[in-house]
């Protein structure tokens, strides 16, 4: 099992660096000063990456363990919540945004409600000033709240 | 000779710098601290804040290595009191300053650790101070050839000695170099990689870099760690706090060793303070463990890799100043950091910018002394970092990872990229690979494409100009020899051992 992901590691590696290889050899050039141009370094990588991925497939090395269902989809989760932080960071503000995930990502970290929302509050609006005012960086206020400001 | 030095301690010791060596040493002995956020993770998060600051290179500079040497304090907390290393450099630091703690010396232990690590790191600020100038008057020889074959020189050294798996350090490597190559290519012109995606044709931020590889990663490696250490919220009781006198010259031939050990690995471009303790806690251990205690709680076996791997993030400015080579993944960071100020690190660096490299190299100095101070009598302060629950630091990490890319350039593309290249980040640790070589590709890669073809420019496309000159020769004799040695050696002992058996 462990030894697998190696294996599928290197090939996709390998097509990765057909990939880079292809995408380099069709690089258009107007025009050049110099004899080696942008083709050739990437040509070259992608020739010692598909060296050391043969090299890997043959004599694949330990891994890590992999998480097994329940936290891959914990993971899972983790990953969602900072995706919707980024869809929402403009749309809702820093200050909303904030703290909805981070009162949900302490949620996930085994935080009870109580502590979880305490946390968002504080971090969310202790945060925005400390960041606007203290640092001088421009955080979005949100659309939403434009309006009515 | 040293005017440099002169100088620098006049940017050193201007009130703002001073303050912010201070702040530094305090921000990176909580980030060492930390179980998971060591040097790189601070350096990382820190970075864009120093930025939007509106500091003048060398302060931001000297917060930033601030906060490198103090992580490296920092990483010995978790390892005497936890047993859980807070970066690679205090793995070894495990070994008996755990043991130690369990007899009730938690307090003296933290101390001893905090006197070998000033003593390494003082030991290697003077090699800093006396070596770097020697070898920028070297590199300013240099031309593109040499600088290739220096670059070819690091990544062999890298294979061979940064993590467990060669092959896994150099396809990581590689894979840096290619994420470095996304963009317009400044050359021709060309545009490379960009997918049709007119944010990439800058190619991929720095900090965005950074940030995902190593802080978004963190966070979800998190998650799986926090179901196996259960030993969140309990401590050791520290015992009494200071360490004694007569404690510590026990221990003073393994520091002084070590940290001449650790600075010579520091120096080695792309080995850094893991390799560094390794090699000293093995060497003192042949050395003076005549009892077979090391291991059990030998004070030595807590100085040695404590003086090595401080020793070595010392050194590995060396590269970094004088030839624009970090010495392991933190530097290449801090390389980075440098070059959103414009300022290319090398040999120029001590003519053109003095104010940079010799106030960088006094403020070492100056934070080395602030880190004593505040690390010998607040140990129980700083410990109790590490009573911070998960819940708090996962989302302050996430928040300050997503303010720190969207100031970039107020836009969300950047923090989609981010999450993206957390996920490659988390992914790539779970096959077993080490981070540090990718960051490394990432910040060596251009540099290294531009100077092969400044090269091949000059020779008209003439290959053998890469090994004309008597030093690029040897570095790539010694690059060559790095890589086959490890692996013939043992065939020839095995060869001779099979001969005379």
């Amino acid at each position: 099992m462990k030894i697998a992901a190696d294996r599928v590691l290197g090939i996709a590696l390998i097509g990765l660096a057909a990939f880079i290889a292809v995408q380099a050899v069709q690089l258009e050039m107007p025009f050049s000063y110099e004899p080696v141009g942008p083709k050739a370094f990437p040509v070259g990588l992608s020739i010692l990456l598909t060296i050391l991925s043969l090299v890997m497939i043959f004599r694949p090395g330990p891994n890590g363990q992999w998480p097994h269902k329940a936290l891959a989809l914990k993971l899972l989760l983790v990953l969602v919540l900072l995706l919707a932080f980024a869809v929402l960071f403009t749309q809702l503000g820093f200050i909303v945004s904030s703290l909805l995930v981070v009162t949900a990502l302490a949620r996930l970290f085994d935080a009870t409600w109580g502590k979880a929302l305490l946390t968002g509050v504080l971090m969310s609006v202790i945060g925005y000033f400390l960041f606007t005012t203290a640092l001088g960086i421009s955080l979005p206020s949100g659309y939403w709240f434009d309006t009515f400001i | 000779m040293f005017d440099f030095l002169i100088d620098g301690f006049g940017v050193a010791l201007t009130p703002l710098n001073l303050g912010l060596a201070f702040l530094g040493a305090l921000l990176g002995t909580l980030f060492g601290a930390l179980p998971g956020i060591g040097p790189i993770n601070g350096i990382a998060i820190l970075m864009p804040l120093a930025y939007t600051l509106g500091l003048p290179a060398e302060s931001s500079l000297i917060l930033l290595a601030a906060v490198y040497t103090g992580a490296e304090y920092g990483g010995r907390m978790s390892s005497i009191l936890l047993n859980v290393p807070g970066d690679a450099g205090a793995v070894m630091t495990t070994l008996d300053g755990y043991p130690l703690a369990q007899q009730g010396l938690a307090g003296p232990a933290l101390g001893l650790s905090a006197v070998s690590s000033f003593v390494g790191a003082t030991i290697a600020i003077i090699g800093l101070t006396l070596f770097a100038p020697l070898l920028a008057n070297v590199a300013v020889m240099f031309g593109p050839a040499e600088f290739f074959a220096l670059m070819i020189f690091a990544f062999s050294s890298m294979s061979v000695m940064m993590g467990k798996d060669p092959i896994k350090t150099a396809i990581g490597a590689v894979l840096g170099v290619l994420i470095g190559t996304v963009g317009i290519d400044s050359g021709s012109g060309v545009l490379r990689y960009t997918l049709g995606m007119p944010e990439l044709y800058d190619g991929i931020d720095f900090v965005v870099m950074i940030i995902g590889l190593f802080a978004i990663s963190e966070i979800l490696l998190m998650l799986e760690n926090s179901h196996s250490t259960d030993n969140d919220g309990e401590l050791p009781p520290l015992g009494r706090v200071f360490v004694s006198l007569k404690e510590v010259l026990v221990c003073k031939g393994a520091i002084i060793r070590s940290g001449l050990i650790g600075f010579i690995i520091g120096v080695l471009p792309g080995t850094g303070a893991s390799v560094a303790g390794a090699v000293s806690y093995t060497t003192e251990k042949r050395l003076s463990d005549k009892d077979n205690t090391f291991g059990t709680g030998d004070m030595r076996g807590l100085a040695a890799p404590e003086s090595a791997n401080n020793a070595a993030a010392v050194g590995s400015f060396v590269p970094m100043l004088t030839l624009g080579i970090p010495g392991s993944g933190t530097t290449a960071v801090l390389l980075g950091a440098l070059m959103l100020y414009n300022i290319t690190p090398g040999p120029m660096m001590f003519t053109e910018r003095p104010e940079v490299a010799g106030g960088l190299i006094a403020s070492l100095y100056i934070g080395n002394i602030v880190l004593l101070m505040l690390n010998l009598p607040l140990a129980g302060v700083f410990a109790r970092v590490l009573t911070i629950p998960r819940w708090v630091l996962v989302p302050a990490i996430a928040i300050l990872a997503f303010v720190g890319v969207y100031q970039l350039h107020s836009d969300l593309f950047a923090i989609y990229l981010m999450l993206v290249i957390g996920v490659f980040g988390y992914l790539l640790r779970k096959l077993g690979f080490s981070l540090a070589p990718v960051i490394l590709g990432y910040v060596l890669g251009g540099l290294m494409e531009q100077n092969l073809r400044r090269a091949l420019s000059i020779s008209g496309g003439d290959v053998g100009i890469l090994w004309q000159s008597g030093i690029s020769l040897g570095l790539w004799v010694a690059a060559v020899l790095l890589l086959v040695l490890p692996w013939l050696v043992p065939k020839l002992l095995a060869g001779r051992k099979l001969s005379a058996g």
